[in-house]
């Protein structure tokens, strides 16, 4: 028992105190943020995500610009941007929406300067010195047999439009949309006679060609790790490839087939030496790639789309777009998962050098970015508006900037304080600190010890005997009561015809007392029968060497239901030589019964002894 | 020899002796401003960024400078602190071109502002908006507005813009902090 207070007395405690803590929490949360608000564009009108942005040291001279493929309108006015500082210093425009760029050092020259490449359509455009630099355009893709044959005799108008398009309706059904070439897509959209005729006419001297789009690009280094080593062009395309490009030359290095379109992939690993490929794909599958063997393996299988998968050293951690947040080996069991409270926009890896550590960055649809750091949440950072892109790193001369892009196009940049410290353990999500504090509970005594063990051993026995008991006494009770009922012992009748209650009051101090009774007949009152209680008499008994008392029998009249009469009996004591103290019993009889039908015991006052004047 | 002849020279003309703390983030000029005030034989050509520190003296209307230099590069920051409770007045040198670290900048001066001894003094604080020649730099205004020096009431300051490479601005600046130097300790 005692045990049991103990633990809700401690619970008790650690619920007031956790209040109290997360109180304080928020309070000192407002009150210093771990970055400097550094610069914010609102009508900077970008229009891109993570993927198309990055730092790059484009002159070689320490000060890192920050890079962005701007998808202009989504049709119109793609773009190319540099900016140093807060302003653009550069800017070139691009033919087809960017799906990605990334930096890469292409050669030894000095001063080191790289290559900023940037994809777009089924090619690779390089910039070096954010000049044009060379465009790479991904291997072709063969064309169905038929479909070329088909194509050749509309060139050489052996077939109309018309039946062109029925003949390429037909090879449709019978193939993947994805196998035709682009020239085909297009002309089956036509509705318009004429204008079949014209897109034939305008295409007749063009060879077919099948493209395909790259979905995403990374970078991998070839030999050596240092950060300005020279890197080869990783690519995934539409056509469910994964190619390997090497800079230099601009030659394919390898290429993987895998079972889904790629979206996200990941290198870890010098491509000379031995790496690993992790490519996140469309179907919520992972697929593992190595150096060695050109079969793609299933890795890991999720249950949503994938947002966004960063790898932290030997771990890979997702953003689903479910709201969930988890984390896997590269062999594809899970280590932890969360629940996010918003859906996921972006993410990006927060690789802080300088204090040694990597966290990942979760752009979330509420304006926040929250930090984690592993599983924990060390950092919420609040943006004007919803982050479609997020990008850390080296901006300007500052080891530690966040640069996001807002849904509404505002630039912001964000500088993680000198001062700031993530601490290992999360501040917001799980127990507080002050759970691990020890509560100054005294110590367990050996009678406290005893008693628990005794509790501990003999429950069942203890409880038996409790019960045991009290059915004893409620046994007693009764039978106590019951023989006061049958000997009419009661100040109340248990005859139905005749309910008679009967009290009384004794007043005085002796040696003369009057005691007064009252008595009422508790019968419900009815107008066809008065249920009037005659021939009753009252008779005291007592102890005639103590009391005497006038009268000794007293007659009642009829009483009248709900109506109390009142008497009053002269009771006298008169052993007047010492302090007596009796108990006298009235009792209330009918004429020719011999059993009384009311008993009280009164017990009667001290008496004061006769003063003799 | 030398040494002891220096040492002599100083007991004769008794100058007053200042020293001086010159702070700002790194690539803002704080060298290059140092090696300026120095006398023209003895400055150095071309500056490197700083590691560590460096200690310069040099003389400037009655004043014996010892001017601490520190290097701005973050990782050094930390060292800074050290050296508040000796100097007798601050030289923060701000690159005014650079928009985007003035908010690393006010928060360095903050921090500055706040550290137990600097606070407990009145030292005078001398503000270079360095780099005035650069196209888009900021004016001295508006570095003071972006710095928020208008709610530093409790320590005498003053700004001013200059160009470290030409000295342009420089001597006003160290004039009125001997100024302030010579009127706080008479």
């Amino acid at each position: 028992m005692v045990a049991i207070y103990i633990t809700l007395l401690q619970v008790f405690i650690l619920s007031s105190i956790y209040i109290k803590m997360t109180s304080e929490d928020q309070d000192e949360k407002e009150k210093h943020s771990n970055w400097l608000n550094a610069h914010y564009d609102p009508v900077a009108g970008f229009y891109t995500f993570s993927t198309c942005i990055t730092f790059a040291d484009l002159n070689g001279d320490g000060d890192h610009k920050l890079v962005i493929a701007d998808l202009g309108t989504g049709l119109y006015n793609m773009t190319i941007k540099v900016l140093k500082g807060t302003s653009i210093i550069q800017e070139n425009t691009l033919l087809d929406l960017p799906t990605g760029v990334t930096s890469v050092y292409m050669d030894l020259a000095e001063p080191r300067t790289p290559g900023v490449v940037v994809a777009s359509g089924s090619g690779l455009f390089v910039y070096k010195s954010m000049r044009p630099y060379y465009k790479y355009n991904l291997p072709l893709l063969p064309v169905l047999p038929e479909e070329a044959v088909l194509w050749d005799q509309a060139n050489n108008e052996n077939l109309d439009p018309l039946t062109l398009a029925e003949a390429l309706d037909g090879l449709k059904k019978s193939h993947p949309t994805s196998s035709f070439t682009a020239r085909t897509s297009h002309f089956l959209q036509i509705e318009n006679d004429a204008d079949a005729r014209q897109f034939v006419d305008d295409h007749k001297h063009k060879p077919l060609k099948r493209e395909t789009v790259i979905t995403c690009v990374t970078t991998i280094k070839k030999s050596m790790a240092e950060d300005d080593a020279i890197s080869c062009i990783v690519v995934g395309t539409e056509h469910k490839q994964v190619y390997i490009i090497d800079s230099e030359a601009f030659t394919p290095l390898q290429d993987y087939e895998i079972a889904s379109v790629p979206v996200i992939v990941n290198v870890s690993g010098l491509f000379d030496v031995d790496f690993r490929m992790f490519a996140a794909c469309r179907d919520g599958c992972v697929y593992v790639l190595k150096k060695d063997s050109l079969q793609s393996r299933v890795c890991i299988e999720l249950d949503s789309s994938i947002v966004g998968m960063e790898r932290i050293h030997k771990h890979l951690i997702f953003a689903l777009a479910d709201k969930t947040f988890s984390c896997y080996t590269t062999r594809g069991k899970q280590i932890w998962n969360l629940q996010l409270p918003a859906d996921v926009l972006c993410t990006a890896v927060m690789d802080h050098r300088a204090k040694g550590f990597k966290a990942v960055l979760v752009g979330l649809d509420n304006s926040e970015v929250r930090v984690y750091r592993e599983k924990n949440l060390v950092d919420i950072i609040k943006l004007n508006d919803r982050p479609q892109a997020l990008c850390f790193g080296r901006y300007g001369r500052e080891d530690s900037t966040l640069v996001a892009v807002l849904a509404s196009g505002a630039l912001q940049v964000m500088i993680l304080k000198r001062t700031a410290e993530y601490a290992d353990h999360s501040s917001h999500k799980g127990p507080p600190m002050s759970q691990k504090m020890k509560l100054n509970i005294p110590k367990k005594t050996q009678l406290f010890v005893d008693q628990t063990v005794r509790e501990r051993e003999n429950g069942t026995k203890m409880f038996q005997n409790f019960q045991h008991d009290l059915q004893l006494m409620r046994l007693s009770v009764a039978q106590t009561y019951l023989k006061g009922l049958q000997s009419s012992m009661t100040p109340l009748s248990d005859d139905p015809s005749m309910p008679l209650k009967l009290s009384a009051t004794v007043r005085g101090i002796g040696p003369v007392f009057q005691m007064l009774l009252t008595i009422e007949n508790t019968a419900a009152i009815s107008l066809n029968d008065p249920k009037l209680a005659t021939g009753l008499i009252v008779l005291f008994k007592y102890s005639d060497t103590i009391y005497s008392i006038k009268p000794l029998v007293l007659e009642l009249p009829a009483l009248a239901p709900e109506i109390s009469y009142k008497f009053a009996v002269r009771i006298h004591c008169i052993a007047s030589d010492r302090p007596a103290q009796d108990t006298i019993t009235a009792l209330i009889v009918k004429r020719g019964t011999k059993k009384p039908l009311v008993t009280a015991n009164i017990s009667m006052p001290v008496s004061e002894g006769v003063i003799v004047v | 020899m030398g040494l002891m002849d220096k040492l002599f020279g100083w007991m004769k003309s008794k100058k007053k002796t200042a020293c001086i703390l010159c702070i700002g983030l790194d690539n803002s000029g704080k060298t290059t401003i140092i090696n300026h005030l120095k006398s023209p034989e003895s400055s150095h050509q071309d500056v490197v960024p700083t590691v560590g520190f460096n200690v310069e003296k040099f003389m400037m209307s009655n004043l014996v400078f010892t001017v601490f230099d520190m290097s701005g590069q973050g990782r050094y920051r930390n060292l800074w602190e050290h050296y508040y409770k000796e100097t007798n007045g601050i030289i923060f040198v701000v690159d005014s071109a650079d928009k985007l670290r003035m908010a690393v900048a006010k928060d360095e001066l903050d921090q500055l502002l706040k550290h137990p001894s600097v606070a407990a003094k009145r030292i005078p604080i001398l503000f270079f908006a360095n780099k005035m020649d650069v196209r888009d730099a900021l004016s001295a205004v508006k570095c003071t507005k972006l710095l928020g020096l208008e709610s530093l009431k409790e320590k005498p300051w003053h700004i001013c813009a200059s160009n470290a490479t030409t000295g342009e601005g420089l001597n006003e600046g160290v004039g009125w902090l001997s100024e302030q130097l010579q009127t706080l300790r008479p």
